[in-house]
């Protein structure tokens, strides 16, 4: 979290403080009381208030250090980003065709702002992975791509200007278009691959399964499964010798550690909470989340974690899968079941639920209003809008009820006013 | 006409078959106590074999004579059969059995490095599931269908095709699930009176699925018989006995406006709207609005009582 950023730079500034007073003591004698401001002088690592790290900003609310999730809708839906330090759980929708691209999202933001990528995975290659990045949207095509794709959508009706909600005009739409020279939070098109001279200036390790899985192992009972424990010695070993957690500290720049977990919990990584409902190591995914947050939390590192959440049998281990993480967001795809011909989500291909958000150093939840949330994949873009036939329509029964007699009742006639003011309190 | 629009329906599918085929990874044969698998398995197995691929059959439920019996010697002389049947645990100290077990014949089938297509069908993935772990079977089937060349660099050109047989009530929905994920192709059997019909589920990588069905036979030499057939290319149909749901109907307000109603709205001065007309009412104030009237005609349990209430205190 910024706890490790301010740990470092408190420490830069005593000694910049003691410093100077010893100086300054040398000179008056008055006071040792500096003020603390930014000195030009001081190398790299020491006095500013708050690094800056490329990529990051603080948050509005609290000043807690957020990196963006690569999809600056998702980014808004979370509260401005992802706080450094924290998990990011996506549940797979059923194909994980759409988990795959927020997935890559990630990622790919990394390497835009010059971060460092670890990539785990039991099924791909993580070099594979790398290679099916997504290109970033530069500044002077990406208003004409975005527009292009926008614009074939527009209905008739948004066009005209709002007479009686005319606030409502007012109100910021769910995706700002793409700002030319925005630091945080960039646009990627999903048509074209990023390039390949992109991928090489970027640092990446990768940490793919089958190939650490020796076949003549004999795995010894332990609480964790085998595939987990050398996935933390992993991560363990990246952000001990890079740094990140504050061990060397005057060597080199700050960087964020963006951590992409692939699968997690499937049966390709030894676990068996997706085949079996009463399993023998059902507490080896939620002991990992908690070594990981802990490990999370003293480095300046973000995590995504992908799971097939769907198949994992037994609902009891979902729920503490959840706790255990900070921000959790599910997929559900329309792909095969009923709601593909549902004309009420004929323009969307999935919804996306936010199911959990941390409260961190505050006491209240960052919560957008909106709950309805679907998103579109369209040829270029991953949209999520919010679903604005159901605010319209409404739920069937109770609802019509009462807007029939609202109708009915408020009829301007001053003789029965109250009269049919009293017959509605009464049918509610 | 419709000759050749059928002709062109056959060849059309011939096409989607051919491209479900040449996708490689692995293929589940999903059957059941109704209609059986294994006649299928052993039609494609012989599709590959007469294509010139290599096969190795790793046969676990049924012995190696029943298992070549109907293929002719051509064919029979291409298949390399790795048996499991005769002797599972190893037990006849005769060294003809595989050593390792089940999992050391899928290790040692991972390894073989000849070059060119092949072929493994594992006769069936449910004896295997059923004695080993779950998750070692999924690692190693996933290792298996994803052969990676030696020298670790490019991804290999030829598909290495893994056809499994699957008794789909055997299993509960967690394996099945998680088999399901680990697959490119799905293909579950049914029929009906003699007519064999298989729902195909393909799923291509970072492609939508696309679900047809097949109706086919299985001639008594193994062939592949693709046949017309109700073509489904199916988004799933909606339970007939619930209607559609259109939200539309039942409003109790209206949506679709003519023209002549849009007209009279748009020419509607709303109540709060500050016109020029208000304007002039409020300057120059009427006859009628010297003072503001209320009627007021009381209820029934209105109470009327002209006392303050506020009277009874001694304030």
């Amino acid at each position: 979290m910024a706890a490790a950023a301010t740990c470092g730079t408190s420490a830069g500034n005593k000694g910049c403080t003691a410093a100077a007073a010893a100086a300054a003591g040398g000179k008056n004698n008055v006071t040792s009381f500096q003020r603390k401001g930014p000195r030009a002088s001081v190398p790299d690592s020491g006095c500013a208030r708050l690094v800056s790290i490329a990529g990051t900003r603080p948050s509005v609310r609290n000043g807690q250090l957020l990196v963006s999730t690569g999809l600056p809708a998702l980014d808004q839906l979370l509260g401005g980003g992802l706080a450094v330090g924290t998990v990011l759980l996506i549940e797979e929708d059923k194909y994980n065709i759409y988990s795959s691209l927020l997935f890559k999202y990630f990622l790919a933001e990394g390497v835009i702002n010059g971060h460092t990528l670890l990539v785990a995975s039991a099924k791909e290659d993580p070099a594979d992975i790398l290679q099916e990045l997504p290109a970033p949207l530069l500044d002077d095509n990406c208003k004409k791509d975005f527009d292009e794709d926008v614009g074939n959508h527009k209905t008739p009706e948004s066009n005209i200007k709002m007479k009686i909600a005319w606030r409502y005009q007012l109100l910021p739409k769910m995706e700002p278009g793409p700002v030319s020279s925005s630091r945080f939070g960039h646009y990627y098109d999903l048509s074209k691959r990023m390039p390949q001279e992109l991928i090489e200036t970027s640092k990446w390790h990768g940490f793919f399964f089958p190939e650490k899985l020796s076949p003549t192992l004999n795995i010894e009972p332990c609480s964790l499964t085998h595939g987990y424990i050398k996935l933390l010695q992993f991560i363990q070993n990246v952000i001990y010798e890079e740094g990140f957690d504050g061990s060397n500290p005057q060597k080199k720049q700050k960087n964020i550690l963006r951590i992409g977990i692939q699968n997690l919990g499937s049966p390709l990584w030894g676990d068996d909470i997706c085949c079996t409902e009463n399993c023998d190591n059902s507490h080896s995914l939620t002991k990992f989340l908690y070594v990981l947050r802990g490990l999370l939390r003293t480095s300046l590192s973000a995590c995504i974690i992908t799971m097939p959440t769907h198949l994992i049998q037994n609902k009891a281990i979902i729920a503490r899968v959840t706790n255990l993480s900070d921000t959790v967001v599910g997929l559900e795809s329309f792909i095969g079941s009923e709601r593909e011909t549902n004309p009420l989500y004929k323009d969307y291909h999935g919804l996306i639920h936010i199911r959990q958000i941390p409260r961190l150093n505050n006491l209240i939840y960052d919560v957008s209003d909106v709950k309805d949330l679907a998103f579109k994949l369209k040829r270029k873009l991953f949209t999520i809008e919010c679903i604005t036939k159901l605010t319209f329509y409404g739920t069937q029964g109770q609802k019509y009820l009462l807007s029939g007699h609202l109708q009915r009742n408020f009829a301007i006639n001053n003789n029965h006013y109250f009269r049919r003011l009293h017959t509605l309190k009464k049918i509610y | 006409v419709t000759a050749s629009k059928g002709a062109g329906q056959g060849s059309r599918r011939t096409l989607e078959m051919e491209s479900v085929w040449g996708l490689g990874g692995l293929v589940l044969l999903r059957d059941s106590v109704e209609w059986e698998g294994r006649s299928l398995l052993k039609a494609l197995v012989k599709k590959s074999a007469l294509c010139g691929e290599q096969v190795h059959i790793l046969g676990c439920e049924v012995s190696e004579d029943e298992f070549r019996e109907g293929f002719d010697s051509s064919i029979n002389s291409r298949l390399v059969y790795h048996d499991l049947f005769r002797d599972p645990f190893n037990w006849s100290q005769a060294g003809e059995a595989l050593p390792g077990g089940p999992l050391g014949a899928l290790r040692a089938l991972c390894r073989r490095t000849e070059p060119g297509p092949v072929t493994i069908a594992l006769d069936s993935l449910s004896w295997l599931l059923l004695h080993l772990p779950c998750t070692t079977l999924c690692q190693a089937l996933c290792a298996l269908s994803q052969q990676h060349s030696p020298l670790g660099g490019s991804p290999p050109v030829e598909p290495v095709r893994v056809l499994g047989l699957l008794h789909m009530e055997l299993h509960g929905p967690g394996p099945m699930g998680a088999l399901s994920s680990l697959a490119q192709t799905e293909v579950t059997l049914s029929g009906t009176a003699g007519q064999a019909l298989a729902h195909i589920l393909c799923q291509r990588p970072r492609q939508h699925p696309t679900h047809q069905t097949q109706c086919f036979s299985i001639l008594p030499d193994f062939s592949l018989d693709l046949q017309e057939g109700p073509l489904l290319e199916s988004q799933p149909h909606p339970d007939p006995h619930i209607p559609p749901v259109e939200p539309t109907t039942h409003l109790t307000f209206n949506l679709n406006l003519s023209k002549k109603e849009r007209e009279a709205k748009d020419s509607l001065t709303l109540p709060f709207q500050f016109s020029s007309e208000k304007q002039q009412a409020l300057l120059r104030p009427g006859p009628s609005q010297a003072t503001s009237n209320i009627f007021y005609e009381p209820d029934v349990y209105d109470d009327l009582d002209q006392e303050d209430p506020d009277d009874d205190l001694d304030v």
